[in-house]
């Protein structure tokens, strides 16, 4: 099985002998955090393009056709377009913020971004614990958020915003509840631990009916989280135009509109690593076939499993209707979050007694 | 408490339904005209009110006695006819024949009702729908062509 | 309902009859007391109020109808001759629907209607000069210049609400829509929920809406004045551009109007034709309402469905008509051109189609739980609500308010067709949504027996050159896809009419969306719009 682990070892080896200790951490902070943001962009551009296709296919239609073969380009174009437009700026906004919130917004979903293991030895941050980072950093956002509608000054951001802060913080709950439920499973809430320890098995399989449970709510909630698909009632564009980012334009609406496709990329990684063994192959009982998944590298199957979770959840998005924001409130605290808090009680009954 | 699960169950299954609805679409063929290539395979059906045209025979002579009741007819103002005086060499009288028949697709609603009320039925539509321009001046056309005339009327 | 009583009841009024239709004529200061004892007699129904300038006098006719006998039809009718300060007793208290109806004839006549406490110009601007439908309107542009300057929008927050009840019969700062500390929003005129260009201004208490004050004209094209220099046959291509999903249906009933006043026999081919496209059109329509409403929940994919199915009956057009939006088809005697061969082909092809697509619909939204948890309980309209509002068409019958003018004067040839009128009692937003689906499986159902029934011959009857309407008045109502269309025209015996006005289904569903949008919240206001389904040019004509 071929790990980037080889790769990565093998470039610390080299620069540690030529370098010295202290260089060598800092040229590989460096790499790294350019490799991160390298990465962060091509996949928001990847997925913006995979939206836009999948959205079409589900409504009928083509998508995107004219830019590159199967318009592969399109979003490069879109994003060339998007660097070039002008930032508007507004009368009476409070500007510090205002520039300030795109950033922030932007920030927190990098950070978090870095804390995916996609490989053995490919993976930037791995605290000891890398759940609670995950959880900690990812609820920043939502200042950015707020910040966003209230810098504004204008009425539909203001109302964008308020709703984004109720669902966002209230649907932190749920998924830190099903997180959770993992981590009793796995006893370590180190990301790099929890993928090795899903080496002869899926926690989803491993986990049984409450690891079953807690996958659903997690994706719920955390497509709540990405402010869309049925949650998306801070943006609503029927209702409030664009929500919270109405007023932004140019790179710094950019900023909002990469965020939110890297945190539906992001979401769908957690679930992945969490649930569905992040970047181990498939371990049936039967050797045969885990030989043959074992040839198939761990960065496929980490790319695999993450958009079949993003295909589920623009499946989801495509489908369903918007929820009223009370609706959605209720959908969280009367039964998101009760089932959640069984849940764990489940799981630790699940984990002593079997 | 039993109804209470019972509807996240039936809420559940109905989801399904919905997105087994969207599935089906996705892997359906798609309804996507791509325009410009398909330019030849689309027809627009006969009747189609693309641009009013005056057709001409071979020896470059059309219908219209410029006789005006389009231009009356028309609620927009945007036909005009400019007819001129000429003398019948045949007979040495003078009579009026059409100069410039002037269309303004700009201003044409499409209501049909200079080619229903033409009595001498010299315009008709074409299917030609493709009359983006860069001036708006280009959208004013001639109908009738350069050194054109009328058709003597045939006799029954 | 007959002579002698209405004649006991109103000993004042000068009544004649026709057929069904009643004539009453009243002095100005008998109005308001004929109209509440007509009101108490039954007839619960206000369907418009038409200005009229009759060169000397200026009037004002009051459109009568009961719930309980849709068939009579009664015109109240009063004048003065006073030019300079026309007033009338407004009737507002009587009929919520009155509230519109008389902002527009304050608007286009310069009468006013004491007791109305909101005497606000409807479609024009408030500092507009003159009386655009008064035959002596001035239309120099230099008394009304277009301004060019960037206007605040916040400036129309405040905008004076015109109180006439003061001694000197002038128009005066009384009170505001909203107070200065009310929290009010803009929804439109550019907004993507308004479904074009309406302008609500919408005070909130958090999510929650306290008031709401819609603000028309801003896609006001003069239609009605426009008219008057018109021949018939050229007012017909603007009807298509009044409520331009029901085109067909408008352009039917004038097209009905003046062949009533022609007295001409139209063929019985032409009635079928035009039967079965306004049909399609209906079906179409409603097509685009059910996915607007969709999409204004949020389903885009929904929205994307009913675009697509609709495009079927659009080729349909297309191939008959010449155009898909406009269709252009009725004409003053008969249809425009005979139906292409394959055209009823065509249409039993779309049938099963259409009805194996509304099953998938009902799969995919009617059943979603989110969709009906949203609609669920909300934007109750109960029956006597929706006839004083006259809120006709789909949301009246959603309302259990039989109303369908298919039934009550069957025109065309919907007399030929066995289809049922779908009624539901709740009034709720499901009950208008549902009901748009349910209407389709009758179109499909008058479609399936008119398309291989079509009788042979002329598809037109000749008519003269110039078309004259002898002098008189003549009214048409039909059933449009958004609730009842009339068509009045008042003439003299010209090849232009008079008067003309078109009654709009959309206006009255805006004051609807008034009535029942207080205390939901905002997303309810976009989702309440989308299933009462306005269509603003039928608002602003």
């Amino acid at each position: 099985m071929f790990h980037f682990k080889i790769v990565t070892d093998w470039i610390d080896e080299f620069l540690r002998t030529n370098l010295g200790e202290g260089w060598a951490l800092l040229i590989e902070f460096i790499l790294t955090g350019f490799a991160i943001l390298a990465l962060y962009a091509v996949l928001a551009l990847i997925l913006i393009w995979a939206e836009r296709k999948v959205c079409a296919f589900f409504q009928c239609r083509l998508g995107p056709t004219r830019v590159g073969p199967w318009g592969l380009l399109q979003s490069v174009a879109d994003m060339v377009k998007i660097l070039l437009k002008e930032i508007i700026h507004l009368n009476h906004a409070d500007l510090r913020l205002f520039r300030l919130a795109s950033f922030l917004v932007i920030i927190a979903s990098l950070c978090t971004f870095g804390a995916i293991p996609f490989d053995r030895g490919l993976h930037a941050v791995d605290f000891n614990m890398g759940v609670f980072y995950l959880l900690a950093i990812s609820s920043l956002g939502v200042v950015g958020i707020l910040l966003a509608g209230w810098s504004s000054n204008s009425k539909y951001t203001m109302i964008g915003a308020m709703r984004s802060g109720a669902q966002l913080i209230s649907y932190e709950l749920s998924c830190g509840l099903s997180l959770l439920t993992v981590v009793i499973l796995s006893g370590t809430m180190q990301l790099s631990q929890i993928v090795e320890q899903q080496a002869d098995g899926w926690f989803i399989f491993k986990g049984g009916v409450p690891a079953i449970i807690a996958f659903v709510i997690y994706l719920i909630a955390g497509h709540a989280e990405t402010n869309r698909g049925p949650f998306d009632m801070p943006e609503a564009e029927s209702e409030l135009t664009a929500g919270y980012h109405t007023e932004y334009s140019g790179i710094q609406f950019g900023f909002f509109y990469l965020a939110e496709y890297m945190n539906m990329f992001i979401i769908a990684a957690i679930a992945a690593t969490m649930f569905l063994g992040g970047w181990m192959p498939l371990h049936t009982p039967w050797e045969g076939v885990n030989t043959l998944m074992d040839y198939i590298p761990p960065v496929i199957w980490f790319f695999g499993k993450t958009f079949f979770c993003v295909f589920l959840a623009l499946w989801v998005r495509w489908s369903f209707p918007r929820l009223r924001i009370d609706q959605l409130l209720k959908l969280e605290w009367k039964i998101l979050m009760p089932i959640s808090l069984l849940n764990i009680l489940f799981m630790a009954l699940w984990v002593l007694y079997l | 408490m039993i109804n209470y699960i019972k509807d996240i169950f039936l809420g559940i299954w109905r989801l399904m339904q919905g997105m087994y609805i969207t599935m089906l679409n996705f892997i359906r063929p798609k309804v996507t005209e791509q325009y410009p290539e398909n330019r030849g395979k689309v027809f627009p059906s006969e009747r189609m009110r693309g641009e009013l045209v005056m057709p001409h025979n071979e020896a470059n002579q059309h219908k219209c006695t410029a006789c005006g009741i389009c231009e009356l007819n028309c609620p927009n103002g945007t036909i005009r006819v400019i007819g001129k005086k000429e003398t019948d060499e045949a007979s040495g009288k003078e009579r009026k024949v059409l100069d410039r028949y002037i269309y303004d697709i700009g201003s044409c609603t499409y209501c049909s009702i200079c080619t229903i009320s033409c009595p001498q039925n010299a315009i008709e539509w074409s299917n030609n729908f493709e009359h983006a321009m860069f001036t708006k001046a280009k959208l004013v056309r001639q109908l009738n062509k350069e050194g054109s005339s009328v058709a003597k009327k045939e006799k029954r | 309902m007959n002579l002698e009583t209405l004649q006991t009841l109103l000993p004042f009024a000068a009544i004649e009859q026709k057929g069904n239709t009643y004539n009453l004529t009243v002095p100005g200061e008998n109005l308001y007391e004929a109209a509440s004892l007509l009101k108490k007699d039954g007839f619960d129904f206000l369907w418009d109020i038409i200005g009229m300038d009759y060169g000397d006098t200026l009037g004002v006719i009051y459109g009568l109808s009961s719930s309980a006998a849709p068939v009579v039809l009664l015109f109240l009718k009063t004048e003065t001759s006073d030019k300079e300060a026309p007033k009338f007793d407004s009737v507002v208290d009587l009929w919520d629907s009155a509230d519109l109806y008389e902002r527009e004839v304050h608007d286009f006549f310069g009468i006013c209607f004491a007791n109305n406490p909101d005497m606000r110009r409807l479609f024009l601007r408030q500092d507009w000069r003159g009386f655009p439908l008064r035959k002596d309107y001035d239309a120099n542009p230099e008394l009304n210049p277009i301004p060019l300057g960037n206007e605040n929008l916040a400036d129309m927050e405040t905008l004076p609400v015109l109180n006439i009840m003061n001694e000197d019969d002038k128009f005066e700062v009384h009170e505001t829509v909203f107070d200065k500390s009310e929290y009010v929003v803009n929804f439109g005129p550019q907004h993507p929920a308004t479904h074009g260009v309406l302008h609500l201004r919408v005070s909130l208490d958090g999510e929650i809406i306290r008031k709401m004050d819609p603000n028309f004209g801003y896609i006001h094209r003069g239609i009605e004045k426009m008219s008057e220099a018109y021949t018939y046959p050229q007012i017909l291509h603007l009807t298509d551009r009044l409520d331009y999903l029901s085109g067909t249906i408008n352009r039917h009933a004038v097209c009905l109007a003046v062949e009533k006043g022609l007295q001409m026999e139209v063929p019985e081919r032409a009635h079928y034709i035009r039967t079965i496209i306004d049909e399609l059109t209906r079906i179409a329509s409603h097509l685009l309402g059910w996915g607007c409403m969709c999409m204004d929940m949020g389903s885009i994919t929904a929205f994307v469905y009913g675009m697509r199915d609709r495009e079927k009956i659009m080729d349909i057009f297309e191939e008959t008509c010449g155009g898909r939006l406009m269709a252009n088809y009725s004409v003053i005697g008969g249809v425009m051109a005979d139906i292409p061969p394959n055209f009823q082909k065509k249409i039993k092809r779309f049938i099963p189609y259409m009805r194996k697509m509304l099953k998938e619909y009902h799969l995919l939204f009617t059943g979603n739980p989110i969709a009906r948890g949203r609609m669920n309980g909300i934007g109750y309209l109960s029956r006597e609500k929706a006839i004083a509002l006259g809120a006709t068409g789909p949301v009246g019958r959603a309302s259990g308010w039989s109303n369908d003018t298919r039934k009550i004067e069957p025109y065309a040839a919907y007399a030929k067709a066995v289809f049922k009128e779908v009624l539901r009692s709740d009034g709720l937003t499901f009950d208008r949504y549902i009901i748009r689906l349910d209407e389709i499986e009758e179109s499909l159902k008058i479609l399936e027996q008119l398309t291989d029934n079509i009788p042979e011959g002329n598809y037109a009857a000749k008519t003269k050159a110039i078309i004259k309407l002898p002098e008189g008045e003549y009214f048409q109502r039909v059933e449009g896809a958004r609730g009842e269309f009339c068509v009045y025209i008042n003439s003299r015996g010209d090849k232009y009419p008079y008067r003309i006005k078109f009654r709009s289904p959309s206006m009255t569903l805006v004051n609807v969306l008034k009535a029942i949008v207080p205390g939901t919240k905002v997303a309810d206001l976009i989702m309440l719009g989308g299933s009462l389904d306005y269509v603003i040019p039928c608002i602003d004509r």
